[in-house]
């Protein structure tokens, strides 16, 4: 079905290009072919149609999760179980910056859009890697982020390409050449407002959370207007009246351990702490156009390890979050961690996906790999929970409360699942995470607000003595069972992603880019990228050939070896 | 530096301040010529625990300055010279002394089981992911590679102690670790390049 579209973009495409050159040639001594232009075909403007098609989509990979429902599944199977083991680098283009790569590649029409450490964006020509344009965005003095200078990438909507920068910026740029459009401030940096998740543009908004979660800040989820860069809504992501219920256990039952009374009596004497109490969003939302609603995770509380100045369940940290569209009005919210003292927050992509629920009725769910190691499993309709996964790391003493001197608990501070996006077999009905186990101590210390510094209450630190390494699992979401899991050497961060061709492709810090047999785990290829492939992969067809792209940058935050390379790799 | 000469400086840098605001750049010019005293006119500081300030980063220097005037930073000579400062003026300074080169001090390596020591102690707080790679930092974190060695001890005895208060994740974080393990940091620092 891509091929026969495509065919038919290059007939109207060929149309297209002749009537130009017919109108040329009224004005022209003689006869010109038309050589500038886009490069394969000039249906380059991405319509609404297109984005609410992008699941079904086997040519572009219009998204960085691939579609509004963040399956993260590739729809053509042209790389398979059975070839993958002939995949070979296609091209290799090396960006002008060596530092961490969370980018997931979008491809719209050949064109592939990839972004770097700083802000820079390219557009490359998707079958040989060759450089369209670059924008580097001109930063401002004052950039306050945690865990690296990334960007995740970028949002394609109309003729234009949208990116979030590190000094709070929405910024517009042509698609076709990559000069800036418009730029809107989102928030102030000097308070700790940074930008490093990609956009998600439809119906003519441009959504972007905030990161400075560890900054007290006060989180959102902004709207703003695709063709002026105006904001048309807010939703603040920590609640007026944070202290929600007094939970005293989290969303699988356990223990927090809380002073319930000492939390209340604080509350009622320094008031609700809802101005700095963090709340981060770290990933893109998920859009359900059929009721128009989003869905999107709220990160910690600020400060991430003491508790002491934010008495209460601290809402919305923590929690699957779903608001209107059009509004920003809130809908519904459920909370994994009140009132979390281990940065065990909620940083991953929510994938939309139909799922059973406890009576075998079929309805629509909402997924999120969480930092405590579970798959949550809501329901779209309340955000109510419907069931969580097995543990996909080792659990241990949770929840026992930071101390001054350092309490070891698992997972550590890392997760569980960070933000690394998860993927989904339709077919299968499985959901593929990559998990982290490092083992750590937790600190607490308290001190006031340091105005644009980093503000975590404490520390967090590994136990050098202790054994890291990372998962990739296979989780059946309609019964929470791990199906398959196979252990890496090293923590894994980045993300993954599944096809139709029967794999699943995900990256590591060491530099192996890996594809597993998506039903059963075996590992089918492999190739050493020279830096961590610690960035979402994405795949894409053109001219009928299929390719999957990932980035090879390293990590930051993990400290795995930093490079510079975009790698395609397709069949011979 | 004593207290009169930091008066002395006060009296320089207010008749400075109060210049018609005519010409930005010649205006930063005189207000960094103040600075030369004790961070060095080719930025080689004059005292070891004094900090390199020539190519350092442009929000870093910016956030010290701010931090410094509303006193979240507590220094007998830096405060008062900042609190003379208005944002705009920090501003500048900042862009100025960033967008000088960084000397570099060739701070000997220390020997291997030093490294070792430096190693283990930054794996397990994973420095880098603010310091960054080759521990350049970026804007508002602070480049330490290549820092003066006396200043770097200094610094990260005094985030431990609380005496340098405007950082608490520092605080919390040094606080795990003894005085060889700041020893060994500031030596394996000092001598990155």
């Amino acid at each position: 079905m891509g091929t026969l579209r495509r065919a038919l973009m290059a007939a109207a495409t060929t149309a297209g290009a002749a009537a130009l050159t017919i109108g040329g040639l009224a004005g022209s001594a003689g006869a010109q072919e038309v050589t500038t232009g886009i490069l394969w075909g000039n249906m380059n403007t991405v319509t609404q149609d297109l984005l609410n098609r992008a699941a079904d989509d086997g040519n572009n990979f219009l998204m960085t999760h691939g579609n509004y429902h963040q399956t993260r599944f590739y729809p053509n199977r042209q790389i398979n179980t059975l070839n993958v083991r002939h995949l070979h680098p296609a091209w290799i283009f090396q960006t002008d910056v060596m530092e961490s790569m969370e980018t997931a590649p979008v491809v719209i029409n050949g064109v592939m859009y990839v972004t770097t450490s700083f802000d820079h964006v390219y557009a490359l020509n998707a079958r040989t890697g060759e450089q369209i344009w670059e924008y580097k965005h001109k930063m401002g003095p004052i950039t306050t982020y945690c865990c690296g200078p990334n960007n995740r990438g970028v949002a394609a909507y109309g003729d234009m390409i949208y990116v979030g920068t590190l000094d709070s910026k929405l910024v517009a740029l042509e698609a076709k050449t990559g000069k800036l459009v418009w730029q809107s401030q989102i928030a102030d940096p000097e308070l700790g407002y940074s930008e490093t998740m990609a956009p998600t543009a439809v119906d003519g908004k441009i959504l972007i959370g905030t990161t400075g979660g560890e900054y007290g800040i006060r989180g959102f989820v902004k709207a703003f207007d695709a063709k002026t860069g105006k904001l048309l809504w807010t939703f603040n992501t920590t609640a007026e009246n944070s202290q929600g219920v007094w939970a005293t256990t989290d969303a699988t039952g356990r223990d927090l351990h809380r002073d319930i009374a000492a939390e209340k009596a604080a509350y009622a004497k320094n008031g609700d702490p809802y101005k700095t109490l963090g709340g981060g969003v770290w990933q893109n939302p998920s859009v359900d156009l059929a009721t128009r609603r989003i869905y999107f995770v709220v990160g910690n509380p600020s400060p991430d390890l003491d508790g002491a100045p934010r008495p209460g369940d601290n809402l919305y940290t923590d929690s699957l979050v779903s608001v209107d569209l059009d509004t920003g009005k809130y809908v519904c919210h459920f909370q994994y961690v009140p009132h979390d003292l281990w940065d065990m927050d909620a940083v991953s992509a929510t994938v939309l996906v139909d799922v059973k629920d406890k009576d075998g009725n079929v309805v629509p769910g909402v997924l999120h790999g969480e930092k405590t190691g579970h798959i949550y499993v809501n329901s779209r309709k309340d955000c109510s929970l419907i069931r969580f996964s097995e543990a996909m790391v080792p659990q241990e003493n949770m929840w026992t409360l930071p101390t001054k001197e350092g309490a070891r608990m698992l997972p550590g501070a890392n997760g569980g699942v960070e933000w690394s996006p998860m993927a989904t077999d339709p077919n299968l009905g499985l959901v593929y995470a990559v998990n982290l186990h490092q083992p750590m101590n937790y600190f607490v210390e308290s001190a006031p607000y340091p105005s644009g510094k980093l503000w975590l209450g404490g520390a967090f630190k590994t136990i050098p003595t202790e054994e890291q390494w990372g998962n990739v699992t296979a989780v059946d979401y309609n019964t929470g069972k791990i199906r398959w899991q196979v252990k890496t050497q090293q923590p894994m961060i980045g993300g993954i992603m599944a096809t139709a061709g029967g794999l699943v492709f995900t990256g590591e810090g060491n530099g192996l880019f890996k594809a597993y047999d998506s039903a059963t785990g075996a590992e089918l290829w492999r190739f050493q990228a020279g830096a961590g492939v610690n960035a979402p992969p994405s795949s894409y067809t053109v001219d009928g050939k299929q390719y999957v792209v990932v980035a090879a940058g390293g990590n930051t935050q993990m400290d795995y070896k930093r490079g510079n390379n975009v790698i395609a790799f397709t069949l011979p | 530096m004593t207290l009169p000469r930091a008066s002395l400086i006060l009296v320089v840098l207010g008749s400075m301040l109060a210049a018609p605001a005519t010409g930005r750049a010649d205006d930063v010019e005189q207000k960094a010529a103040i600075c030369v005293a004790c961070h060095g006119d080719k930025g080689v500081p004059i005292n070891p625990n004094i900090p390199i300030i020539w190519g350092q980063n442009e929000g870093y220097i910016y956030l010290e300055l701010r931090d410094l005037k509303l006193g979240n930073r507590k220094s007998d000579v830096m405060g008062p010279i900042a609190a003379t400062l208005e944002k705009q003026d920090m501003i500048d300074l900042a862009a100025y002394f960033a967008a000088k080169p960084w000397p570099e001090l060739e701070q000997p390596s220390p020997p291997r089981d030093v490294v070792k020591r430096a190693e283990q102690a930054i794996n397990a707080a994973v420095c880098q992911s603010c310091h960054l790679d080759h521990w350049q930092g970026n804007s508002t974190t602070p480049r330490v590679g290549g820092q003066q060695h006396e200043y770097l001890r200094a610094t990260m005895a005094a985030f431990r102690d609380g005496t340098r208060a405007n950082n608490p994740w520092m605080t919390a974080l040094l606080k795990t670790y003894s005085d060889q393990d700041i020893d060994a940091l500031a030596a394996y620092l000092a001598a990155a390049q």
